[in-house]
């Protein structure tokens, strides 16, 4: 298992989140983490990631313990995701700011200084082009990140995570408040990238986006698992249909 | 060169060593109103080593810049713990402390100042300006300068990013701190005289006022900041008072207008 | 002894008190830092000089040097909060030094650098309370800024214009969307600090009967050391800190003689910033990004 999760439980004031959560993620695989709103799965993200600690339980990558590692170190051991409300950086070209990924590759203070400013042909920054326009998104290299369009901005923190090289992607919400043109292009770009080998890890609401994608999906509520299944068998779950009575269409 | 045009021009070397000193930390998100205290620190080291040791001004200068580059590494670990206003009420209680230090150690003048004979000429002086303006330019097309602005934008996703958000805030600070100490050392010995009442925080706000008015948002922002403020006054004639007259009206209209300063670009790199 | 230098301290932090009040004021209602507070204590206090010298009576000079704090304010609300709705956050704040600048150095032009003596409008009485000696005018300074202080106390919990300066601190925008009338009930902020601040630089001038250019500079700045020790954004923080400072000082004065006041007060200022940094009583400031 590239991915995994034993028993991990975290609460907020008296509030306990997460509740002894347990599942894994096999190498290549693409899982998707459904459920209600405030069932838990963006803190689910940002445990795995580092962003708060956990009160207990363990989050394994590639076997070893990373739960006590420190936030910075996940994203170099091949661990990257997206945000759910875009967190590009406003004060940086679309160019830089996907460049900022290209670090937790080669981290040190000899990367730190790398003049990859200088010089027409820089291969970082070619790179970041060239990923760029291969998300067909060349037009905006060199515009300032923070006025851009909403789904432009959500393609570029698809191509910022991928230029850490991670083996893990976890995306949160990829295809919340895009037009369908637009989620079937994501669709399109989340199959290549998993044809790359990429595991992918995928928080959505959109249950037809997640049939397409995921052939297993994971069912939170209130912070815990109530259902790990293939995806085309989870309408015939009892507890799963309890916990969407009335919120959400999920017709495959 | 005629003294009065010689001693423009070392202001203008030593204000544009201050402003990247200012720039350093800003950048990484932080208003450093204690650079007058790493100023007072670069001046007094000089000074007491080429008074005492008769430590050459040149080395002088080097070791001015790192002890007040280690001072500014130590102060950091606690001041960096604190952000956005906290920070700039800290960095400003800085100053206030470090100078009233120095009102306190006879050993250097205390309140009388402390005359430092040892002089450096214009050569000097510029050639310092010049290498920190190189090494500015340079670090700025390293990953450092889009590093700093992210976590400067957004600390967690920086920090989730892989970048050292502790570590590149320190170096921003311990580099201000340290170029502070720098162009205290030649202002020290060019100008052959220091005395703490100069170091208050209303020296770091002049800084950072001209910083601010050049613009951050690239390296050449800071030395246009530099020169207005040294040499504004210097074409309008008048009075001291009158050019920080000029000045904070100039600085009243730049927020009210264009408050991204004068020198506006949109990226670090470029194509 | 010690009985008469804390009352010394408790005087002089009056003082401090009020520029205190108006720094906690825009801190906690506008989260910005005002450095033209220290301005303004020092246009009222060499207005206060200038208008004793001159020979009017001084409840006319009091009265005018307060309302040069209430007007110069509105100068400073018109170039710094008015403006702080676009792009960036720090433009209040670097406006408000450009202010500071700009007074400190009009006062120089106008009169010079020297220290000013400013005539006594009248009597000193003291009153000898044990071994310790009040001085009245110091003592009346003391009331009006706990008094100054009650009626802003009044004003935000019990009126209109203090529940929309309490909901624009939670929330500005929010405020908006509630009704509060924003334009109008900022400048209040602006003109009760102003005329605190300015009634603090008569006071000083008055009762230490010193008035310079640099007077906002050496005694006003202290009162962002009084407000961060009382407690961002706490009124009544700001009186506690306030005579805490003037206390630390005289006793600093007392033990390490005038050059160890600076290393006192903002070495406390430093020290709480680090181990409390929401102060004594506990100030709530919105956090944000300088």
């Amino acid at each position: 298992m590239v991915l995994e999760i034993r028993n991990l439980s975290k609460s907020f004031g008296g509030l306990k989140v997460i509740d002894g959560l347990s599942f894994g993620v096999q190498a290549g695989e693409r899982l998707a983490l459904i459920g209600p709103n405030g069932a838990g799965k963006t803190t689910v993200f940002n445990l795995i990631t580092g962003v708060y600690p956990a009160d207990s339980g363990s989050v394994l990558l590639d076997g070893h313990d990373i739960t006590r590692l420190a936030s910075r170190y996940r994203i170099r051991r091949g661990l990257a995701r997206t945000f759910q409300n875009i967190r590009l950086m406003p004060h940086l070209t679309v160019v830089e700011n996907v460049m900022i990924a290209q670090y937790a590759r080669t981290p040190g203070v000899a990367a730190m200084l790398q003049p990859v400013g200088l010089g027409r042909a820089n291969r970082w920054r070619q790179e970041a082009r060239a990923a760029l326009a291969d998300a067909g998104l060349e037009a905006y290299a060199d515009e300032v990140a923070g006025s851009l369009p909403y789904g432009v901005q959500k393609r570029i923190e698809l191509v910022r995570a991928l230029l850490a090289a991670p083996r893990v992607l976890l995306l949160d919400e990829p295809a919340a408040g895009l037009n369908p043109a637009e989620t079937e292009a994501l669709h399109q770009a989340l199959e290549a990238i998993a044809a790359r080998g990429v595991t992918l890890v995928v928080v959505e609401h959109d249950m037809h986006f997640v049939g397409r994608l995921c052939p297993r999906v994971v069912v939170l509520n209130f912070g815990q698992k109530i259902a790990e299944c293939p995806t085309g068998e989870i309408h015939t779950d009892r507890r799963v249909r309890e916990a969407y009575l009335g919120a959400e269409d999920y017709a495959a | 060169m005629s003294g009065y045009l010689e001693s423009v021009l070392v202001l203008l070397a030593i204000n544009t060593i201050l402003a990247y000193a200012a720039f350093l930390p800003m950048v990484a998100g932080q208003l450093n109103l204690g650079v007058a205290a790493f100023v007072a620190i670069g001046a007094y080291s000089a000074g007491y080593l080429s008074n005492t040791f008769s430590v050459h001004p040149v080395p002088g200068a080097f070791a001015a810049l790192a002890m007040a580059g280690f001072v500014g590494w130590l102060v950091a670990f606690p001041i960096l713990r604190t952000r956005g206003i906290y920070l700039a009420l800290a960095t400003f209680a800085l100053n206030q402390v470090v100078q009233g230090a120095i009102l306190n150690m006879d050993a250097v003048g205390g309140a009388s100042g402390y005359p430092i004979p040892e002089h450096i000429g214009f050569a000097v002086v510029a050639t310092f300006a010049v290498g920190v303006l190189a090494l500015v330019v340079l670090l700025f097309h390293t990953r450092f300068g889009i590093s700093v602005t992210a976590v400067s934008d957004d600390e967690r996703v920086a920090d989730l990013m892989g970048l050292s958000v502790r570590g590149l805030q320190s170096a921003a600070f311990t580099a201000g701190a340290a170029l502070a100490g720098l162009a205290g050392a030649l202002y020290a010995h060019h100008f052959n005289y220091v005395e703490p009442q100069n170091y208050g925080v209303l020296f770091s706000i002049y800084v950072v006022l001209y910083v601010l008015l050049g613009g951050t948002q690239t390296v050449w922002g800071p030395l246009l900041g530099a020169a207005v403020f040294t040499l504004l006054p210097e074409l309008l004639r008048g009075s001291a008072a009158w050019r920080y007259v000029i000045f904070a009206c100039l600085i009243i209209a730049i927020m009210a207008l264009r408050p991204q300063g004068v020198v506006v670009r949109k990226a670090w790199f470029s194509r | 002894m010690l009985e008469q230098q804390l009352i010394n301290g408790l005087m002089l932090g009056s003082v401090y008190a009020l520029v205190a009040v108006a720094f906690t004021l825009a801190i906690g209602v506008l989260n910005f830092l005002n450095f033209s507070i220290p301005g303004l204590f020092m246009v009222a206090g060499m207005l206060t000089w200038f208008f004793l010298r001159a020979g009017l009576p001084w409840p006319l000079a009091a009265l005018l040097a307060v309302a040069s704090g209430g007007l110069l304010s509105i100068l400073v609300e018109r170039f710094t909060y008015r403006l702080m709705s676009r792009s960036q956050h720090f433009v209040p704040l670097v406006t408000s030094m450009a202010f500071l600048i700009l007074f400190e150095n009009l006062a120089l032009i106008a009169w010079g650098s020297d220290q000013q003596r400013v005539p006594l409008p009248f009597e000193t009485v003291s009153w000898r309370v044990g071994g310790t000696v009040i001085a009245v005018p110091q003592l009346v300074g003391l009331g009006c800024a706990i008094a100054a202080v009650a009626c802003l106390d009044l004003l935000l919990k019990r009126t209109h214009i203090g529940r929309g300066l309490r909901t624009i601190a939670e929330d500005p925008e929010t405020a908006t969307l509630l009704g509060v009338p924003v334009s109008r009930v900022v400048p209040v902020v602006f003109i009760v600090g102003g005329v605190f601040t300015a009634l603090s630089g008569f006071l000083f001038a008055v009762n230490y009967q010193q008035a310079s250019p640099f007077m906002g500079e050496e005694v006003a700045l202290k009162g962002i050391s009084a407000m961060v020790v009382g407690g961002m954004g706490n009124i009544w923080g700001a009186i506690l800190g306030g005579l805490l400072i003037g206390v630390v000082e005289t006793f600093a004065i007392h033990w390490l003689g005038a050059r160890g006041v600076d290393i006192a007060v903002y070495g406390l200022l430093l020290a709480i910033l680090f181990v409390r940094p929401t102060g004594l009583l506990g100030g709530v400031v919105r956090q944000q990004r300088m």
